[in-house]
């Protein structure tokens, strides 16, 4: 088959920028014969890959100056008489191809000893880029240690990360096997951990899409999602839970909380399990894709446990890598791995469209004898409060939860709701009066779309509040002596 | 600098003391105005926050995730009041330019600023102002063309180098010089309104007309007059902010705010010690520039002289 490709000026990930050419999407891809039929989709906007393994024998030729970095092993490089030379490429267990070249790369090599021997790191870093390198290097080499670690073996003995150029950025932030790309600036502040984070999810996804390569058209979840689930557990791994995303004395964010504001950032629109094309919008597919997804995996551990589901995804790898599985085989391996009936649970997060929004309704203390007048200031005599603490499910989505209310002799009533009913009171007679109550105390249902109803404090604190105010005064200060420069 | 510009400063400076009232009339005016801006978002915020344990992500620290989370409730309790921010920073620009008249009335006379004398300055020297700040609106559409064909120039240069500092080093060198003329053009009407006070000039174009003459013949004396303040503050704000950024604890909300408010106070300060110093070099320079007689002060309305009326006398039957 003799085909022809023209490379557009960079968009959607592929394509050129003055002398750099990311070459990817380039050639007609076979389809794949599964289920006992071809599954060949048209391009979608929203959608990436579904391609079949294969051997790849590829040779490009290029101008001499140029440096290439592809998804192959280099087999051989010819000079050729009119200033070109020709570079061979081979590559085994792959479902896709491409590759990136420019004159003006600083080429870098690394390695990494995995338990197959050395993978060789190749790092192309565009001009003006330099400092983000050892940034690209740190990430990748961790990333690579503790995917083996937890999931599986990286089956293959190189990687190669392209850094695009300035003005390229749409050709940054792709996956293909063995080649990703990333992205940085040339003030990419040290506090901002986008250059890791982009370097780590872009390799994850050599497991999820390259080793275990899901039909991504029709189950966009179980590549991006599963992929953000562990970038979240990489990132936070490496770089801390509250800051591996962001890193700053004044402002903070962990991959836990990116991927939850994610999801937050559309409704419950559309359900996890949907065709890439049949979102409502872009938003909503990036937000149920990527956010919602790591956030329902890690409101998973809450139930299976942490250690569990990391076993479960690692059975699932080792089960299903260069094979193209299901969703429903992924959760048939959490099912099997956890030993537990976990269909309430997917059926509602994966399957449904259930919102999950627990709040504190109502918490008091009052004298158990409140019509002793003489008794209620300012302690009765007998000292017992009747305390209520109302808990309430605003959402469809029914989970077990947690309760823990404090009283101000240090006790502690904790409490076990199975969250079925739409409000539930719990009452408790004391010598003391209610602190606080909490619902998920620990902070592990990430699913809940607002955590800011799940405790009630008796004792108000003002802070942040005024902290916002302080802000949002300063800039309105600001602007206003902006203007007032004018007069 | 000559020693008579860095007294032009330390007079400008003395003044700014010696009635700095005036500056925390207007710092008081700015941060009311800034309270009531802010209030809308603040009586949401209050009851989604006080009493909630997840108020700490933002107490300890600042999770710009629980922000987002915040942010993206339903009844949006975090909703920037964008409209009533600018609103009132228009109301506070319009005072301003009313108070302008007082404050370098107060500065060239160098006298106690009574309420009545220093409202009845702000009213009569109100609409000269206003007058200026159109002129000054139309000397600012060049800069404003400037703007857009530097931009334009940026956004060319950036796509067509395949390195990033070609488009930075243009950017930083158009910005310099787009502020470098917003500042020269700043003093100049600066210069024109401290003329049409001093000298009570009420021909607008006659005052921009001498204060042209008069800056660009003292061009390095006045410029460094106006930087000396504006690099002070810049200094004293950038410190400051470095220390809320980095050395503040996330805790400390009382001392934040004093910061921050402090910054303002030296912004303030040092706005208005531009003006003061420059009626102050003013003061030294005009008998030798400017033509006409020293400055005769805004004419004080005298009572109506009436004849005594006639003394009562009751009707008779």
């Amino acid at each position: 088959m003799t085909f022809r490709d023209q490379l557009p000026e960079v968009v959607e990930r592929t394509g050129y920028k003055h002398d750099f050419d990311m070459v990817g999407q380039w050639f007609p891809k076979v389809g794949v014969w599964w289920k006992d039929a071809w599954n060949c989709h048209q391009f979608h906007a929203n959608s990436e890959f579904f391609a079949d393994f294969g051997t790849f024998d590829v040779k490009i030729t290029v101008p001499q100056n140029e440096i290439v970095g592809a998804g192959g092993d280099l087999v051989s490089s010819h000079p050729n008489s009119d200033g070109t030379k020709t570079l061979a490429y081979h590559s085994e267990d792959v479902h896709d191809f491409s590759w990136a070249a420019s004159p003006s790369f600083t080429e870098k090599n690394d390695s990494w000893d995995g338990p197959n021997g050395p993978v060789a790191i190749h790092i192309l870093m565009s001009p003006g880029h330099m400092a983000t390198y050892p940034r690209y290097l740190s990430n990748l080499k961790g990333t690579l240690q503790l995917f083996n670690d937890w999931y599986g073996p990286y089956a293959y003995d190189r990687i190669t990360l392209i850094d695009p150029p300035h003005g390229g950025l749409d050709a940054g932030g792709m996956e293909y096997p063995t080649l990703i790309t990333a992205g940085t600036a040339w003030d990419m502040p040290k506090g901002l951990l986008a250059p890791e984070g982009v370097t780590e999810h872009e390799f994850g996804h050599q497991y999820w899409y390259g080793m275990v390569a899901t039909n991504e058209f029709e189950e966009a979840w179980l590549d991006e999602g599963i992929n953000s689930y562990t970038e979240v557990k990489v990132m936070d791994a490496l770089y801390g839970k509250n800051t591996s995303t962001m890193a700053w004395s004044f402002a903070q964010m962990g991959e836990h909380g990116q991927q939850r504001a994610g999801y937050l950032g559309s409704d419950d629109s559309d359900a996890i399990a949907q065709f890439a094309w049949k979102y409502r919008n872009s938003n909503s597919y990036g937000a149920i894709t990527y956010g919602k997804t790591a956030t329902m995996l890690a409101t998973l551990e809450q139930v299976i446990g942490e250690d569990t589901l990391r076993q479960a995804i690692h059975t699932y790898f080792m089960r299903y890598r260069f094979t193209h599985p299901t969703g429903t085989d992924f959760i048939k391996t959490i099912e099997e791995v956890s030993g537990k009936d976990l269909k309430w649970y997917f059926d509602q997060a994966v399957y449904g469209t259930n919102v999950f929004d627990y709040e504190i309704d109502d918490a008091h203390s009052d004298p158990l004898k409140w019509w002793d007048t003489s008794m209620a200031h300012p302690k009765p005599a007998d000292g017992i409060y009747r305390t209520y603490v109302t808990v309430r499910r605003k959402g469809d989505f029914i989970f077990p939860v947690d309760l823990e209310v404090k009283f101000d002799d240090g006790t502690t009533a904790t409490e076990h709701w199975d969250g079925k009913d739409r409000w539930f009171r719990y009452q408790y007679d004391r010598k003391a009066q209610i602190v606080s109550a909490e619902i998920d105390p620990q902070t592990q249902l990430y699913l809940d779309r607002n955590f800011f109803n799940n405790s009630y404090v008796e004792r108000g604190d003002a802070r942040a509040t005024h902290k916002f105010r302080n802000l949002w005064v300063f800039v309105s200060e600001w602007l206003s002596q902006l203007l007032a420069w004018l007069t | 600098m000559d020693r008579a510009n860095y007294g032009n400063s330390i007079s400008g400076a003395g003044l700014v003391w010696k009635w700095q009232r005036l500056l925390w009339w207007i710092f008081a005016l700015n941060l009311v105005f800034a309270f009531f801006a802010t209030q809308g978002m603040v009586d949401r915020l209050g009851p989604a926050l006080d009493h909630s344990n997840a108020s700490q992500y933002f107490v300890h620290g600042f999770d710009v995730s629980q922000m987002a989370a915040l942010a993206s409730q339903p009844d949006s309790p975090l909703e920037f009041q964008g409209p009533a921010v600018i609103h009132f920073s228009i109301v506070f620009m319009i005072l301003m330019l009313f108070f302008t008249g007082g404050i370098l009335a107060t500065y060239v006379r160098d006298e106690r600023p009574a309420p009545g004398i220093f409202f009845e300055s702000c009213g009569y020297y109100f609409w000269r102002f206003v007058r200026l700040l159109i002129y000054m609106l139309i000397v600012f559409l060049p800069i404003g063309g400037l703007v857009a064909l530097a931009s334009m120039m940026y956004s060319r240069i950036d796509d067509r180098s395949i390195s990033p500092y070609s488009a930075v080093h243009f950017f930083l060198a158009a910005a310099i010089v787009i502020l470098f003329l917003m500042i020269v053009i700043r003093v100049w009407f600066d210069m024109a309104q401290v003329i049409a006070v001093a000298e009570d000039e009420k021909r607008m174009h006659k005052a921009l007309r001498l204060a042209f003459s008069l800056f660009f013949r003292n061009f390095f004396s006045l410029l460094w007059i106006y930087l000396r303040a504006a690099v002070v503050a810049c200094l004293i704000v950038g410190l400051c902010l470095y220390f809320w950024m980095k050395k503040l604890p996330p805790e400390a909300t009382l001392v934040a705010f004093l910061l921050s408010q402090f910054m303002l106070v030296v912004w303030i300060a040092a706005r208005l010690w531009q003006r003061a110093s420059e009626s102050a070099w003013y003061r030294r320079h005009a008998p030798v520039v400017a033509q006409e007689p020293a400055w005769t002060p805004p004419p004080v309305i005298a009572p109506i002289a009436m004849p005594d009326p006639e003394p009562y006398t009751p009707p008779t039957t």
